[in-house]
């Protein structure tokens, strides 16, 4: 079967009036949680989590990945019309997107925002349809010992491209690792970390923990802010930009869909970085940098692209090697492995209809957002009239649920009280969640395979330096170093910030 | 995050009694305190499983090379905060609607199973908008009650979730 019939045949699910339906309501509910702050794709996908489980796993999944990239599309319109960030990809555009609806371009800065939004999404798709197939083969040969290298890296890079202090980043890593080890031990079926208890010896529930730290945590942030706000609403006519603005844009789109595509893969905050980066190329390349921050065009078109041109490419690592990038896929990770499909290189060979369905599911979700997000934009606004206060209860009461659901045990509901509180505090001081959560995911493995490979070379932790290893240890520092060529953009993100901070 | 147009909130800029200003250093220094202790007590706690040996790892190597690891990287942090010159900048703790969503949460769990799922989580949405949002009495009932309703329909009949009902 070649690879455009198994794209066909993901199409033909994809296209099902069931594949259609769940990828509408994950499209929808995408928008809403990335219109609505507070309520991010981590948070809007777990909650919808348990609508999947009588699902198929492909129209699951389908349905999932349509809240992750929706959410991106989402948050833009808050950002560009309100000056909040639906969620925390969106806070560049803020900048520019609000000082052009202030000069009543709002109409422009949603179709441009809309349309790189397409663009991005649609490229990143095209680069995980090419490059996760034979990444997945290569993997297919490695051992445990080329995995253990592979996640040790990605934890890394997650503590080199942290926002805040390295030093608490590899604190939450350490953290995340720890907190995997309780439960029962795989190699020897031993309890660890238990404390007697025979609760914890099933270890800790990803999603009350994703659900705590990042869902709670933030609504509890949110509670303590009390400014109030006031919607610019454009109308529908008022949509098309001028050709100056298709001028500015469009490189601004194409530099945007490369550079969220490059960052799609890097673990840890790749998506909001990507924005930031993004925001200062086009200042860079900019032939009027003084015009950013006063509602340039271009300081829209960049961040909105890349952000959804991760989205794509945040799939290779999670599809091909079974290694979350970012806490959304992170949770993608889990809902697969609750359908019983274990992501990795494997995932092509075993169930190829999923990989192939969720690629044709996003061409069509693309679609589906552009469709409804520019005509609803006035909706999707009137969602903020709602009072916080009215939706505290409300999302609170639907993750309890949520995260009951999995597992049917009250136990998981106070992992998700505690988890939340405690990530409230360590959020205050400067903690990153996302750092502690992927070491979360990744931590099982490397416990594992570490012991595995060491079990296999007989103890010599040369095994760690073999060819294979060499090789996937090169790459990697060679994608570093693309990076880090990118590094003299860093040097922007501060001024970025203020820049988002005094908008 | 906003609180948009709720004019109930838009007066409220205290945050109520409990709300405490404490300097970032020495709140960082706590945090990092507490982390340290939970590293020691992961660190006790994978003491007891088999460490093996450095070139077959039993079950408690990992953990506990992890716990050591947490511990240093707090003191580390603590010490770091402690030695870094007082900036003036300060975090706020115990916002009044924070501490009511927390405590209502802790009720939660020890409810929820032996009240029904339904039962705890109207009382404790009506809590929440009685409290938080400030509605009447009458008003969160209903609401709770409409939503629970809701909840009932979506989660038990669309989605065949069973939760648990308690007594009733």
């Amino acid at each position: 079967m070649t690879g455009l019939d198994q794209l066909l045949g993901g199409f033909a699910i994809a296209l099902s009036w069931k594949g259609l339906l769940y990828c509408f309501i994950g499209c929808l509910w995408g928008t809403i949680v990335g219109v609505l702050p507070g309520l991010g794709p981590l948070a809007g996908m777990t909650l919808l989590l348990p609508l999947t489980f009588g699902l198929d796993p492909a129209i699951g999944i389908i349905m999932l990945t349509g809240i992750f990239y929706g959410a991106m599309y989402g948050g833009s319109t808050t950002s560009i019309l309100v000056r909040i960030p639906g969620e925390a990809a969106s806070v560049v555009t803020c900048i520019d997107g609000y000082e052009m609806a202030r000069q009543g371009r709002a109409g422009p800065a949603l179709m441009v925002a809309a349309v790189g939004s397409f663009i991005g999404g649609t490229f990143s798709i095209i680069g995980l349809m090419l490059i996760a197939p034979p990444l997945a083969k290569v993997m297919i040969a490695i051992g445990p010992s080329v995995e253990v290298v592979l996640m040790l890296l990605a934890l890394s890079v997650i503590s080199v491209v942290s926002a805040g202090s390295r030093l608490k980043t590899i604190m939450m890593v350490a953290l995340g690792l720890l907190l995997a080890t309780i439960g029962l031990d795989h190699m020897t079926g031993l309890p660890r970390l238990t404390f007697g208890s025979t609760t914890l010896a099933g270890g800790l529930s990803f999603t009350s923990l994703a659900i705590g730290l990042f869902g709670i945590s933030e609504i509890l942030i949110n509670l303590e802010k009390t400014d109030t706000i006031k919607a610019i609403t454009p109308k529908l006519r008022d949509l098309v930009p001028r050709r100056k603005d298709i001028r500015d844009s469009a490189p601004a789109i194409g530099r945007a869909s490369i550079i969220g595509f490059i960052f799609g893969v890097i673990p840890g905050v790749s998506h909001v970085v990507s924005t930031f980066v993004s925001y200062a190329v086009e200042k860079r390349f900019s032939a009027h940098p003084e015009e950013f921050g006063h509602g340039a065009i271009a300081g829209v078109a960049g961040p909105e692209t890349a952000n959804n041109a991760v989205t794509g490419t945040a799939m290779i690592p999670l599809l091909a090697l079974g290694i979350p990038s970012i806490p959304a896929t992170a949770l993608l990770l889990s809902a697969l492995t609750i359908h019983g499909v274990q992501p990795g290189p494997l995932l092509l060979t075993d169930h190829p209809e999923v990989f192939w369905s969720l690629v044709a599911s996003m061409y069509i979700g693309n679609v589906i957002l552009l469709i409804l997000n520019l005509p609803l934009v006035g909706i999707f606004v009137n969602l903020l009239r709602i009072p916080y206060a009215w939706l505290v209860p409300i999302i609170l009461i639907i993750s309890v649920i949520g995260v009951y659901s999995v597992a049917f045990s009250s136990a998981d509901i106070w992992l998700m009280v505690i988890s939340g509180a405690v990530g409230y505090v360590l959020r205050k001081f400067g903690y990153e969640m996302a750092a502690l959560l992927l070491a979360f995911v990744l931590g099982g493995r490397i416990d594992e395979n570490l012991r595995l490979a060491l079990t296999m070379s007989g103890g010599s932790y040369a095994t760690f330096a073999d060819h294979a290893s060499l090789i996937v240890l090169t790459s990697v520092l060679g994608l570093l170093l693309v990076v880090q060529g990118l590094a003299w953009v860093f040097g922007y993100r501060k001024s970025v910030a203020d820049e988002a901070e005094s908008a | 995050m906003s609180h948009l147009d709720d004019p109930l909130r838009a007066g409220d800029d205290g945050g109520g009694a409990l709300l405490r200003t404490i300097s970032a250093r020495r709140g960082g220094i706590g945090v990092a305190a507490l982390l340290a202790i939970t590293g020691l007590v992961f660190t006790w706690q994978a003491a007891l499983s088999d460490f093996g040996d450095f070139a077959l790892p039993g079950p408690g190597f990992f953990p506990l090379i992890l716990g050591i690891l947490v511990v240093v990287l707090a003191v580390v942090i603590g010490v770091g905060d402690w030695l870094q010159v007082a900036s003036g900048e300060a975090v706020a703790l115990g916002h009044r609607d924070v501490l009511i969503v927390l405590a209502a949460m802790l009720a939660v769990p020890p409810l929820f199973e032996p009240l029904g799922a339904y039962v705890t989580l109207g009382l404790f949405g009506a809590a929440l908008l009685v409290l938080i949002a400030r509605c009447s009495l009458l008003v969160a009932g209903l609401s709770a009650a409409i939503g629970m309703a809701a909840c009932w329909y979506f989660f038990q009949v669309l989605l065949a979730l069973r939760l648990p009902i308690g007594p009733f």
